[in-house]
């Protein structure tokens, strides 16, 4: 057994995890309250990361950055949250809501339209090439933990923890406070929830809010980690966000940080040892054909996702 | 008419209102009073247009034309949950409780508009009515049979302070047993001051309980009157009351 | 006790015996119910005639390229419409099975499959294997709401472009190039005509089929799962069965296109198969009418008439400037509003432009992009930065990026003003803005620009037409 590589897998699943449950949370939420497939989950992703690449380079670049590496690493995420969570919300304002009584599949073609609207804005604007954090610069590499086959980069720590303590927020927020009572008795029934007084549609904009801006945030961690980003990158990490919701079960918080964490990992196996397995037949950018496979399995075998209960139809 | 004379000022008022969905038009020219602490019953079939109505009153379905009046404010432009706050609460059809969350969470989303330092004055007293719902507040909604259900729908709208009730089809499966209960618990309601409009397809047992009542017949009132009376009008016992 | 004379009596509902009575009586209404009366034949030959003499109004090859591009895309429209528009499954993956079709034809007639099939044999063949591939894909999902078919078919669609990038029998991003011609019975469809004609005879083969599938049980059983999923699974009808049905006809007519997309190319690539064709089918399906054949059609032929037009510079300005004129007429009311806009914003640009000129002339020394008469015309009109736009078409500086942002803020928060004459007045400088970004911004990319517009076309239908142009309003009980 090489236990350099799969510690170092490990590490690589757990960080490629907590963006994919951060994805999975904001497009959990959504589905739970709206019961509509956010398909632009993605693409508000891609837009945070070009929100913290921006903030990145207003503030003196990788190289020279005009303060503190932590303070700068915060304003990039917060301002990514916030410009992803209002991003989020006239989504919601202007393609959604006018389809709340419109036939089910209106909404998802109208997600269909807003996800290619901002990928090729961001592309007219921005062009086709990769842009780069080049995060090196901002933390050495060698900053970090080092204990026998443990090595990890210190960003990957702060990626780790900080989607972790995004995820423990939400949590409190959905079961402690009045929004989030508000917020479940809302997905459980939109119409009783009026009923009581919650104003529906302000709880709906909060949460498109808060799933955006956890979506914004997670495109900064992507920067910082894995380098690169442009303007199609949110087709693949919307995908395995959905895929991470499905498998944890929809609209459960979770579960989609489980699911998460399970894509996170099996494509970072699968990109490990897919060649040694298939005897090199297959490339490493076959692992979502792995991921795919697991989804499939979900479907087959358990639709409702570890933390789901079954599907009760209402009649 | 017997509305005007004499009768308190009206909380809800309906004027002329039309509801169509899509191109069909549901109600037509529906007027429709209830004063302060009256107790009064909409009665009609199936698809008699009474569910529209509510959902006019509460705001679900906006009317083309006419007004909804509440407590001589014109609410039509307002959603749902502007007009909760004008002081109304509902016990929904088939109940609609939030089956995943405990009773007491239920108990608390019916204050939601409330100050957060009544709570436990309000829980009190809706414990007081329903002592078995006191019983059962960490149990999940979902899990109660339907009777228990019923008392925390019910509790549930009391926690808002409502000083008009809307009640859809409170005895609708349930047993006559319950149903005899439930109305019980309206009569008391009622007596506290609160107005109460039950939406009925039982006549025979809201008549008995109410002030006055409307008849609603493909989406138009046919017949108002104080409950006395329309109890003994020809055509609707013979409708409704089975002779 | 009051009780008009003219009411229902008491007890009794009579809604289907008033039902006539109770509709509403405008012209719209009466032009739908028109429109509903047109026997269906009619309206099928409506459908074929266009296309039949459309070869003999061009003599050009670019044109008659369009032609079959066109009709592929019909039949893909018309494949896609059973899935969306008459059982409302969102199917994502669909443009895979259009690549597939295509592959599987450069697998059967190909000199580096080294086989040349028959098309009488291939076309059937890859119909048949690309339905039960659809079948396939669409299993999983069987116990579960179509969201999870989203997701499962949107997933395959991203596998499939992993493979035919990454494997090495699909030659990867460099495709596959050396086709033979379709064959049919031994001759080879040699001109653009051929193929032209070829496509057409599947069109209306195709037409015709799915015209008689919509009138039948199935089509009657598709509708009622798009209304009630639920209600249909407790009338005992096979609702798995159904769905997945849809999706193997829909899959199989998108191989039908793909087989006949190859031939007429000469070569596969991925590029032809990728997102970007899946959304262009949609906005077709969508923009007719989801659901009814004729909408279907037209709205292909619209979306490929619109997206030939974009290619160049000039045709793109008319385009533009056409639709945005036309569409405020057909839209504003009164009638007169619409053109005092026009000529208030024609105004206002003037004044701007030369306000501009005397303050800081860099903001119109540049040149818009193309060369015609209307390019002429509007670069005097409009603010043209020296050098916003670099030389590879991106904005160069935050100007005009910010421009285009604002635009789209403030084409969305117009929408929120209720009031008729502010947003007229509002309007002014917005229409103006447009131009600037619409010269600026968009026009030194048409390429991008297309699809922005199509994502727009999206979004804005489903919030104002869902039914399309020629589809029926659904109505939801709530």
């Amino acid at each position: 057994m090489d236990w350099d590589k799969i510690v170092q897998l490990l590490v690589n699943g757990l960080t490629l995890g907590s963006v994919y449950a951060l994805v999975a949370l904001g497009f959990s939420m959504v589905y739970g309250i709206l019961k509509l497939l956010n398909l632009a989950h993605g693409d508000v992703l891609m837009v945070g990361a070009f929100i913290g690449w921006g903030v990145l380079g207003w503030l003196g670049g990788a190289q020279d950055p005009s303060v503190a590496v932590w303070i700068l690493l915060t304003l990039m995420v917060l301002a990514a949250m916030a410009g992803c969570g209002f991003l989020g919300v006239a989504i919601e304002r202007f393609a959604y809501r006018p389809l709340r009584r419109a036939p089910r599949i209106a909404p998802l073609i109208s997600a269909l339209g807003v996800s290619f609207f901002i990928q090729n804005s961001v592309l007219l604007l921005f062009g086709a090439n990769f842009r780069s954090y080049e995060s090196f610069d901002l933390v050495d590499v060698e900053v970090g933990i080092h204990w026998g086959p443990l090595n990890v980069w210190i960003l990957r720590i702060v990626v780790m923890a900080s989607a972790l303590a995004m995820m423990l927020g939400l949590w409190i927020l959905v079961t402690r406070t009045k929004l989030g009572r508000a917020m479940r008795a809302t997905a459980f029934d939109r119409e009783a929830a009026a009923m009581m007084g919650i104003d529906v549609d302000r709880v709906i904009v909060k949460t498109f809010f808060i799933g955006s801006a956890l979506a914004g945030a997670a495109g900064v961690l992507v920067g910082l980690v894995f380098g690169s980003i442009n303007h199609f990158m949110g087709f693949g990490y919307g995908l395995k966000g959905f895929t991470a919701a499905v498998v944890g079960g929809i609209g459960s918080i979770p579960g989609a940080m489980f699911g998460g964490i399970l894509i996170g990992l099996a494509e970072a196996f699968s990109v490990g040892y897919i060649e040694d397995v298939t005897f090199g037949r297959l490339g490493s950018a076959f692992s979502d054909l792995v991921v795919f496979l697991i989804l499939i399995g979900f479907m087959l075998l358990r639709p409702q996702g570890i933390f789901g209960k079954k599907d009760v139809k209402k009649v | 008419m017997s509305v005007t004379n004499g009768a308190p000022a009206p909380l809800l008022r309906l004027e002329g209102v039309n509801t169509y969905y899509g191109q069909m038009h549901i109600l037509q020219d529906v007027d429709l009073e209830v004063g302060e602490g009256e107790l009064v019953c909409l009665l009609g079939g199936n698809a008699s247009g009474k569910s529209t109505t509510l959902k006019t009153i509460l705001g679900v379905v906006p009317p083309r034309s006419g007004k909804v009046v509440l407590a001589g404010e014109d609410v039509t432009r307002y959603s749902t949950a502007k007009r909760i706050e004008r002081g109304l609460a509902i016990v929904p059809e088939n109940r609609r409780l939030f089956g995943p969350m405990t009773v007491l969470e239920n108990l608390e989303l019916g204050a939601y508009l409330r100050p957060r330092a009544d709570l436990k004055e309000d829980l009190e007293r809706v414990y007081e009515i329903f002592p078995h719902v006191a019983a059962r507040r960490k149990q999940l909604a979902g899990t109660l049979s339907g009777g228990e259900q019923q008392m925390v729908a019910m509790g549930r709208a009391l926690m808002a302070r409502p000083k008009l009730l809307l009640m859809d089809e409170p005895s609708m499966g349930l047993a006559p047993i319950l149903v005899e209960r439930s109305f019980e618990i309206i009569k008391q309601v009622h007596s506290a001051g609160v107005a109460l409009l039950v939406v009925e397809q039982n006549a025979n047992v809201s008549l008995s309980i109410a002030d006055r009542g409307y008849v609603l017949s493909t989406g138009r009132v046919v017949l108002e009157g104080r409950a006395s009376e329309l109890i003994r009008h020809e055509e609707l016992r013979k409708a409704y009351l089975g002779r | 006790m009051s009780e008009p004379s003219d009411s229902p009596r008491i007890g009794v509902d009579e809604w289907v015996a008033s039902a006539e009575g109770r509709r509403e009586r405008s012209l719209a209404g009466r032009a739908e119910a028109l429109y509903e009366r047109t026997p269906a034949a009619v309206k099928l030959l409506a459908l074929v005639v266009p296309f039949a003499v459309f070869p003999q109004l061009v003599d050009s090859d670019y044109l008659m390229q369009v032609g079959v591009d066109t009709l592929v895309f019909v039949l893909l429209a018309l494949g896609l419409n059973v899935a969306v528009g008459w059982v409302g499954l969102l199917d994502l993956g669909f443009v895979a099975f259009f690549g597939l079709g295509a592959y599987l034809y450069a697998a059967v007639a190909s000199e580096y499959a080294g086989r040349s099939w028959d098309g009488m044999l291939a076309i059937p063949a890859i119909a048949i294997s690309v339905a039960v591939a659809g079948f396939l894909v669409g299993l999983p999902s069987r116990r579960l709401v179509g969201d999870y078919l989203a997701i499962v078919t949107l997933f395959f669609l991203q596998l499939w472009l992993v493979v035919l990038i990454n494997a090495s029998f699909t030659r990867g991003p460099n495709g596959i190039s050396d086709l033979y011609p379709l064959q049919l019975l031994g001759r080879e469809v040699v001109s653009l005509e051929g193929y032209y004609y070829v496509a057409l005879a599947f069109f209306v083969v195709i037409v015709s089929f799915l015209f008689l599938l919509n009138r039948s049980r199935t089509g009657r059983a598709w509708r009622a799962l798009r209304e009630d999923e639920l209600a249909a699974e407790l009338m005992t009808m096979p609702v798995n069965r159904l769905k997945l049905m849809a999706f193997a006809v829909g899959a199989g007519i998108a191989g039908v296109a793909g087989a006949l997309y190859a031939p007429s190319q000469g070569a596969v690539f991925p590029a032809n198969f990728d997102i970007l064709v899946l959304i262009t089918v949609y906005a077709m399906v969508v923009l007719g009418g989801a659901g009814s054949l004729l909408g279907v059609t037209v709205g292909a032929v619209l979306i490929m008439a619109v997206l030939e037009t974009l290619r160049d510079p000039s045709d793109a300005s008319w385009v533009f400037y056409g639709v945005v004129a036309i569409g405020l007429v057909a839209l504003m009311r009164p009638r007169w509003l619409a053109p005092a806009v026009l000529a208030a914003t024609v105004v206002f640009g003037m004044g701007v432009h030369e306000l501009a000129e005397r303050a800081r002339p860099s903001l119109v020394e540049g040149t818009t992009v193309g060369t015609a008469r209307i390019d002429e015309l509007v670069d005097s009109w409009v603010l043209v930065p020296e050098g916003a736009v670099g030389p590879d078409g991106l904005p160069a500086g935050a100007l005009a990026r910010l421009a285009y942002l604002g635009l789209v803020a403030s084409v969305l928060a117009l929408t929120l003003v209720r009031d008729r004459w502010l947003r007229a007045g509002l309007m002014v400088p917005v229409l103006y803005l447009a131009a600037c970004v619409w010269e600026n911004v968009l026009l030194a990319q048409p390429a991008v620009a297309r699809f922005v517009l199509i994502g727009a076309l999206l979004v804005a239908l489903m919030a104002f037409r869902p039914q399309g142009l020629l589809g029926r309003r659904r109505v939801e009980i709530v």
